[in-house]
């Protein structure tokens, strides 16, 4: 197979620079932090339970694991926004759109770029993950579920900022775009249901309804966060950790039938939430790859206008 | 070669480039001419694929550039007016970068990036770093880039703009180098001196108007109206103008007291015919030439006329 020429160019490049170096080490220290609070936290609990402390450490799993995500999930965007617009203000741009490389190719050098470099920093990070396995005795399975969750995470991010990155002329514009559209997947995805909330609230003090527990259709906005990134992190970690899935813990949601409540009743039951949600995920970054080929496309628009 | 047809590019309500019809023939050297804001670098842009015209089309060897971009892109080798580098990358691997974005394998980069930096006198630098090339150097290199993929035609915008005097010269050799092997070039620069040197052809644009394209000799021609011949002599003034009078085709433009300057239409044979006949009788000829008409005058007067034609170029859409 033939490696992108974009991705063995970036990863030399920016191998040959400090700045890889010291990200690394500052990675390995936040872990480093966060393990030894864990465990600080862990070790302060266990001296007012009989509990053996070992079986504890299964928690270093999700709180690592996430600790990494947040990361990854700040990381990645900024080194993607960058990464056509970076293009475009080092003047190298232009050069590259001439060669036989199609416009999802140098997107796709670009987002793959991104993906290897937080590859390093979570495969860098296995020796602080392992304990949870080795001493926690979780099962290694998990581990690979992580780095696909990881992998996940970072494609998601990449093709948010390499998005923003082809809009914009400038990095910084691309960086800021990138995460206005994070946060908007963050809390844009839970306005609908906290605007429901508030309605239902305010329809049970008004007495035009007598109760807010009953089965609504209108809890379907929920399916919104099948494309919330938080949801879908509390939902994997909830479901490896307790075996129980944490949509369906909502109140009126996880109980009634697809009769009774709406799609969301049979969605947020047993694997299928996860599933759909990567589904959706996968898909959106597709969508955004997509977009930001055909905004670098110079001849994108030929034959739509072709008159003097 | 290249054949360029009709060719329009709005900007909005400005018409940058204004029914550009064009044809560059195969192995020539063509100088494109204008001032500012003339529309050279958006057909540069066009040719090259960067930029979708509004109207027209281009053809490269047969091919339509609009609905061949895969093909033509390996026909063309583009030098920008300004471009950058990347930190970190050695000559060596500027080169493989942009030869396997060319999906070439890396036994034919190695070959041909070796006979290319040794084409732009940079042998020696194939293990140093980009970033530390002077401008020159980078220019050269860059060239030696959009030939990594043996393109047919090579297109270079403003390739002088910022070097000095030492390295325009490098880059005219090198030019005239690829020239003397076949490449059909296509310069844009505003050191038109430099490029009545190095150039076969021409084409001037002024304010997205193709003012007047073709053979160096033929727009002088065009522009200038018939040959110029300047004659010295140090006596029989009045002899030389009553022969010279005597010719068909040939018109005493002045009289000075050592010169007589003429137009013509005579072949060179005539010419050695009159000024013989002069000698002849008694006329002391100490020397003559053609009047050569240069491009900076001929790109003047040619722009000058066009002037006044800045608003017919705004569109009306």
């Amino acid at each position: 197979m033939r490696l992108n020429p974009i991705v063995k160019k970036d990863i030399k490049v920016q191998s040959r620079s400090m700045r890889i170096c010291w990200g690394v080490f500052a990675y390995e220290l936040i872990l480093a932090l966060v393990f030894f609070l864990a465990m600080a936290i862990i070790q302060q609990e266990s001296a007012y339970s009989t509990n053996n402390i070992y079986s504890r450490l299964v928690w270093l799993y999700p709180v690592l694991a996430v600790t990494q995500l947040i990361i990854l999930g700040v990381v990645v965007p900024v080194r993607t926004a960058s990464a056509i617009s970076g293009e475009k203000e080092r003047q190298t741009f232009d050069i590259m759109m001439t060669t036989s490389m199609t416009p999802f190719s140098v997107i796709m050098g670009k987002v793959m770029t991104a993906i290897v470099q937080s590859m390093f920093f979570v495969v860098a990070s296995m020796p602080v993950m392992a304990l949870s396995f080795v001493i926690g005795g979780m099962s290694w399975s998990y581990l690979l579920w992580f780095l696909a969750i990881a992998l996940l995470v970072s494609l998601f991010s990449a093709s948010i900022g390499i998005w923003c990155s082809s809009l914009c002329k400038k990095s910084i514009s691309a960086v800021i775009m990138s995460y206005g559209l994070y946060v908007a997947f963050f809390l844009g995805t839970m306005l609908p249901y906290i605007i429901y909330q508030i309605a239902e609230s305010a329809a049970y003090y008004n007495g035009t309804v007598t109760t807010v527990t009953g089965y609504s259709y209108g809890e379907n906005v929920c399916l919104f966060w099948l494309i919330n990134p938080a949801v879908y992190l509390v939902e994997f970690f909830v479901e490896v950790m307790t075996g129980e899935s944490f949509v369906s813990q909502i109140p009126n949601i996880g109980t009634g039938t697809l009769q009774t409540g709406g799609p969301i009743r049979y969605i947020a039951s047993g694997h299928l939430w996860m599933v759909l949600s990567t589904v959706m995920f996968v898909a959106i970054s597709i969508l955004f790859l997509w977009l930001a080929a055909r905004r670098i496309n110079p001849i994108k628009k030929h034959g739509a206008k072709n008159k003097a | 070669m290249l054949q360029i047809n009709h060719l329009y590019k709005n900007y909005g309500k400005f018409r940058a480039v204004n029914d550009l019809t064009l044809h560059i023939p195969q192995g020539d050297l063509f100088g494109f001419v204008g001032p500012n804001g003339a529309g050279k670098t958006t057909t540069i842009r066009i040719v090259c694929g960067l930029m979708v015209p509004t109207a027209g089309n281009i053809m490269i060897n047969g091919v339509d550039a609009m609905t061949h971009q895969k093909e033509i892109k390996k026909q063309i080798g583009y030098v920008p007016d300004f471009f950058g580098v990347y930190d970190n990358l050695k000559v060596r691997e500027y080169m493989d970068f942009y030869g396997s974005m060319y999906r070439m394998t890396s036994r034919e980069i190695a070959k041909i990036s070796d006979d290319l930096l040794e084409l732009v006198n940079l042998s020696d630098k194939k293990e140093v770093y980009v970033d530390t090339l002077s401008r020159g150097m980078k220019q050269r290199l860059c060239v030696a880039r959009a030939l990594i993929h043996n393109p047919a035609l090579l297109v270079l915008d403003e390739p002088n703009s910022g070097l000095d005097p030492r390295a325009r010269v490098e880059m005219k050799e090198l030019l005239l180098n690829l020239k003397s092997m076949g490449k059909t070039i296509v310069i844009s620069s505003h050191i038109l001196s430099e490029l009545s040197e190095m150039c076969n052809s021409i084409g001037i644009m002024d304010h997205g108007n193709l003012v007047t394209a073709g053979r160096i000799e033929d727009v002088m021609e065009n522009v200038f109206g018939s040959n110029q011949l300047i004659i010295t002599l140090d006596d029989g003034r009045e002899t030389a103008v009553r022969i010279a009078n005597e010719y068909a085709g040939v018109k005493v433009n002045s009289v000075g007291e050592h010169e007589i300057k003429l137009s013509h239409t005579m072949s060179k044979a005539e010419i050695a015919k009159m000024i013989g006949t002069m000698i002849a009788n008694d006329v002391v000829v100490t020397g003559f030439h053609k009047q050569e008409g240069d491009l900076e005058t001929l790109f003047m007067r040619v722009t000058n006329q066009e002037g006044g034609q800045e608003n017919a170029t705004q569109s009306n859409c």
